[in-house]
């Protein structure tokens, strides 16, 4: 039995006082895992600066790195250089778009981006109204669909969507739920189901829950670092059935 | 007098707009000329940057900085999805 593992972890807000600190922690995860994904929210104010800092962290890690940016990583309006940063450092920064990596003998595909609010199904903001309200909504749903297809898309033997806003609210519970809507969209979880997926990895909830499930029955996994108290998780993902389809 | 309540969402909207602290998620509770701030963050120095900022938008309060620091240890067990 051959398991892909993933390692993956959300919201380590890395700035030039803890530099070298995190990159301390990912000693010997080649040996832990296959991968290494991170969920955005690299940065503290999406700063250059802080984001050469995450670059230098994740450089040269002997495993894939592949990453979304968080609204953090926004806030300078500095998201592309910030992603240039990361890119240069070898890592695969996904921006609504996928990528197929080998993992072993399997293909991993991995979907993704920052993915944006709007809320839950009966208590969720529609492209109705001020002009400010239809952006909004209609930012996540161009957002959605962009995922579905590129979900559709990558041929791989398996599919891992990597956000960093949630796509369900289980994995909010702790959160306020006041500010659900500004902590992700069932419009990511529709959109997945709809194109099928074996695990999703988000963050952004600091208080949250760890473990959740899309109404499809996908797991949803929230990997912010305050929840998992832990510098990343591994989440292996089972090959035994492919391993009896090709004996 | 202000209304603690309006007191206290000045402070967390402070919190989360200062240059120095942008960080979303503290709590902020003020009873009579007490504040209180609760949340996590990932090290010392945010923690002491975000009672200096309460600080300076409701100095005549005592700020209590009751916020924990997460060291984010080793990684545990695997979980598998199968």
């Amino acid at each position: 039995m051959t398991d892909l593992r993933i390692a993956a972890v959300g919201d380590i807000h890395l700035g030039e006082d803890v530099r070298g600190q995190y990159r301390k922690k990912l000693e010997g995860i080649e040996d832990r895992a296959d991968v290494f994904m991170l969920a955005g929210d690299l940065t503290r104010h999406g700063t250059l600066e802080e984001g050469r800092v995450v670059a230098d962290e994740l450089r040269g890690l002997p495993i894939p790195v592949i990453a979304v940016l968080g609204n953090h990583d926004y806030h300078s309006d500095l998201q592309y250089e910030i992603a240039s940063e990361l890119r240069d450092a070898g890592v695969i920064v996904l921006d609504d778009d996928g990528v197929v990596v080998q993992c072993g003998d399997k293909k991993l595909g991995v979907v993704g981006g920052k993915g944006f609010g709007g809320g839950y199904a009966g208590k969720c903001a529609s492209e109705f109204g001020e002009r400010e309200i239809k952006n909004f909504v209609s930012h996540t749903r161009y957002i959605a669909e962009a995922w579905k297809v590129a979900l559709k898309e990558i041929v791989a033997d398996h599919r891992v969507v990597l956000s960093h806003y949630s796509p369900i609210k289980e994995t909010l519970e702790g959160e306020p739920p006041e500010i659900y809507p500004f902590l992700g969209s069932y419009l990511l979880a529709e959109a997945v189901d709809t194109a099928g997926a074996d695990l999703i990895l988000h963050g952004h909830a600091h208080k949250g829950s760890e473990k959740g499930m899309t109404p499809g029955g996908i797991r949803v996994r929230n990997v912010a670092l305050p929840v998992l108290g832990r510098a990343y998780c591994v989440y292996c993902l089972n090959c035994a059935d492919d391993l009896q389809t090709h004996p | 007098m202000e209304a603690p309540q309006y007191v206290a969402a000045r402070v967390q909207q402070a919190l989360a707009e200062d240059g120095r602290t942008h960080e979303l998620g503290i709590r902020v509770d003020i009873r009579g000329d007490q504040l209180f701030l609760r949340g996590q963050v990932s090290g010392a120095e945010q923690r002491e940057r975000l009672g200096q900022v309460a600080h300076e938008v409701a100095p005549e309060l005592h700020v209590h900085n009751e916020i924990n620091v997460v060291e984010a240890t080793a990684p545990g067990e695997d979980e598998h999805l199968d």
